[in-house]
């Protein structure tokens, strides 16, 4: 009936919703955030872009356990420009950006050779390759001890990096979402659904796979650079499988059906455990945990609570419903 | 001469260790179709249970090694029933449930142990002595164990009616179902031997080497590299990416520098699934 007006409805409680969350995030320092508090969210900023990016790759059918290695190329670039040339972190963190991007689109037409699990075992070992490649470069890369020391981007104070990564988060977000629901998602999500058909219907299947690793690149050399001028150090643990695996839990607990999953999961998984921190070792356990109770009972993921919440709450009604037409027709024959 | 000897020494014990933990991985792979990266978890779990059993409670380490054996390949029909089974059509939410259960095993030696580095004792204390080379006991047994275990589980898969009930659920699980074959059952055992297996080449290797709470990441990425150089379903395949994989491993890191080694490693593994995704003998899974 009315479903037109009803979706627009809650298309703008959705947009006012989330113009409220960021307007609460930019005005939070105002409020009087801790310093510490800050600095875990700004963690959680860069996260979110990661764990998103991840989310874009898999648009297209192709789930990366390595992603960490292209936010490690573009850190590394920027940290070592910015380092021993001495050049400005706002000239070295876009070449970061374009050569993790180059290297993305590289390595991505081999890739395209394998598909499904295959690309995911390809993923895991081009980033443990991408580390074991760090460690022969030891001297410009530091190898296990890592860099430390690489130029900042603002002074010692926590403020402006809160801004500035809100911004790149905020704006990256839109980008990526506008990026899905194009034409350029949808041919993603065709090939995804299934690569014979979308090219028997003219997709260039090879190349859109190619140019969504490129774009999922370009989105994690973002967070990587930010994350390199923003906690001065990077060490062979920075970047290693465990990220990638977190970021890859990240979306998968968040729920990689949705937009705001990957945004779901990061919080929840990064905030937690900060909040927690008095446990100390048995934070892991409290981890674990909440990826437990995700698997087993939120099969759409944390970002899909609500709509399995609405559900539990409608069901009843629609069980009598469906009991009582049970009962009717019992008694019809 | 007396280093290519060596290395030629810890090549086969690597390979040995290396195989036992990547038929164990291969044989969930193939099976039930998931990636167990809990497997390298449970490698550790083996060489903590003999250790708790031996050092803390004092018994014999045979008999420790023995139970812990039977324990840890136990608990595997539970990891079967609650942790693969539901999500054995699902890979990310696996992915996500092995990283839960490395999570719980991993904290939990390290809340109770401490995360320091330990060494198991001996099993046969002493140095094994043939001409001109000497290697330790220990080496001689892991390889010895290694081999006989390698033969008896190629027996197990090649002439017993369950191991020949595995190779048609890794063929076709559908297929197999339809002939009457409990493919629950076949994916639990399947479980109980990697498991099992694990803990065997856990306690060998915590003996060889040391023991810590992280001490199966690194084993299991070479589980997972073996099974990709070898192939999914295949065991003659698997001995022999095994053992180029345990030689490349003693020697790439003597002959030139260990990081150049680890990267030439990569670039093999890499190469192989790029060129051949189905490994040198087995088949694609998908």
């Amino acid at each position: 009936m009315h479903t037109e007006s009803l979706k627009r409805q809650r298309r703008n409680i959705t947009i006012a919703a989330i113009c409220v969350v960021v307007g609460l995030l930019f005005a939070l320092p105002q409020l009087g955030l801790s310093v510490y508090f800050m600095h875990t969210l700004i963690g959680v900023f860069i996260w979110i872009i990661v764990a998103n990016s991840l989310r874009l790759l898999g648009l297209s059918g192709q789930g990366s356990i390595g992603h960490a290695a292209f936010m490690a190329i573009g850190a590394y670039t920027s940290a070592i420009l910015a380092k021993f040339l001495g050049w400005s972190p706002w000239i070295t963190m876009p070449i970061g950006v374009l050569v993790t991007v180059v290297v993305g689109f590289l390595v991505a037409v081999p890739f395209t050779r394998v598909r499904g699990i295959y690309f995911t075992m390809v993923s895991l070992f081009f980033g443990i390759g991408v580390l074991a490649v760090n460690q022969v470069f030891n001297k410009w890369t530091g190898g296990y001890s890592g860099i430390i020391s690489i130029p900042r981007l603002f002074a010692y104070i926590k403020t402006p990096y809160y801004y500035f990564c809100l911004a790149l988060m905020v704006i990256c977000l839109l980008i990526m979402y506008r990026l899905e629901h194009s034409r350029i998602g949808l041919t993603w999500k065709a090939v995804a659904q299934s690569y014979s058909v979308a090219s028997s219907i003219g997709i260039n299947e090879a190349w859109q796979r190619i140019l969504c690793l490129g774009v999922s690149c370009f989105f994690a050399a973002i967070a990587g650079v930010a994350y390199a001028h923003y906690y001065v150090i990077l060490t062979q643990e920075t970047f290693s499988f465990n990220t990638s695996i977190n970021v890859f839990v990240y979306m998968t607990v968040g729920g990689a059906g949705l937009f705001a999953g990957p945004i779901a999961g990061t919080a929840v998984l990064l905030i937690i455990p900060e909040l927690l921190r008095d446990l100390r070792e048995y934070v892991p356990f409290i981890y674990a945990a909440i990826l437990l109770i995700v698997l087993f009972l939120m099969p759409q993921g944390l970002a899909g609570l609500p709509a399995q919440l609405w559900q539990l709450i409608k069901r009843p009604a629609r069980a009598k419903r469906m009991a009582s037409e049970k009962e009717v027709g019992e008694r019809a024959p | 001469m007396n280093m290519i000897l060596t290395s030629t020494v810890n090549g086969l014990v690597l390979s040995a260790i290396y195989i036992l933990v990547a038929l164990g991985f291969g044989l969930q792979l193939s099976i039930m179709g998931i990636f167990n990266f809990a497997h390298g978890a449970v490698y550790m779990i083996g060489a903590y249970v003999t250790y708790g059993l031996s050092v803390a409670l004092g018994l014999n380490q045979w008999v420790s090694l023995l139970i812990s054996v039977i324990l840890v390949g136990a608990s595997g029909l539970l990891l079967e029933k609650f942790c693969f089974r539901p999500f054995q059509s699902k890979p990310t939410h696996m992915i996500v449930m092995a990283i839960a259960l490395i999570m719980i095993l991993e904290t939990a030696v390290e809340v109770t142990l401490g995360g320091v580095t330990r060494a198991l004792p001996a099993f046969v204390p002493g140095i094994f002595k043939a001409g001109s080379i000497s290697v330790d006991n220990e080496r001689v047994l892991a390889f010895a164990i290694g081999a006989v275990l390698l033969a008896a589980l190629t027996f197990l898969i090649q002439k017993t009616k369950i191991g020949q009930q595995m190779l048609a659920v890794a063929q076709d699980a559908e297929g197999a179902a339809l002939q009457g074959i409990d493919t629950h059952r076949i994916a639990a055992t399947a479980t109980v031997i990697a498991c099992a297996t694990a803990a065997l080449s856990g306690s060998l290797m915590a003996t060889i080497f040391s023991m810590n709470p992280f001490m199966g990441d690194n084993i299991l990425l070479k589980a997972i590299q073996v099974v990709i150089l070898s192939g999914i379903g295949s065991i003659g395949g698997v001995l022999v990416g095994g053992l180029i994989m345990g030689f490349l491993n003693a020697f790439l890191p003597v002959l030139i520098n260990a990081s150049v080694g680890e990267v030439i490693t990569i670039l093999i593994v890499l190469g192989i699934l790029l060129i051949r995704p189905k490994g040198l003998f087995g088949y694609e899974l998908f």
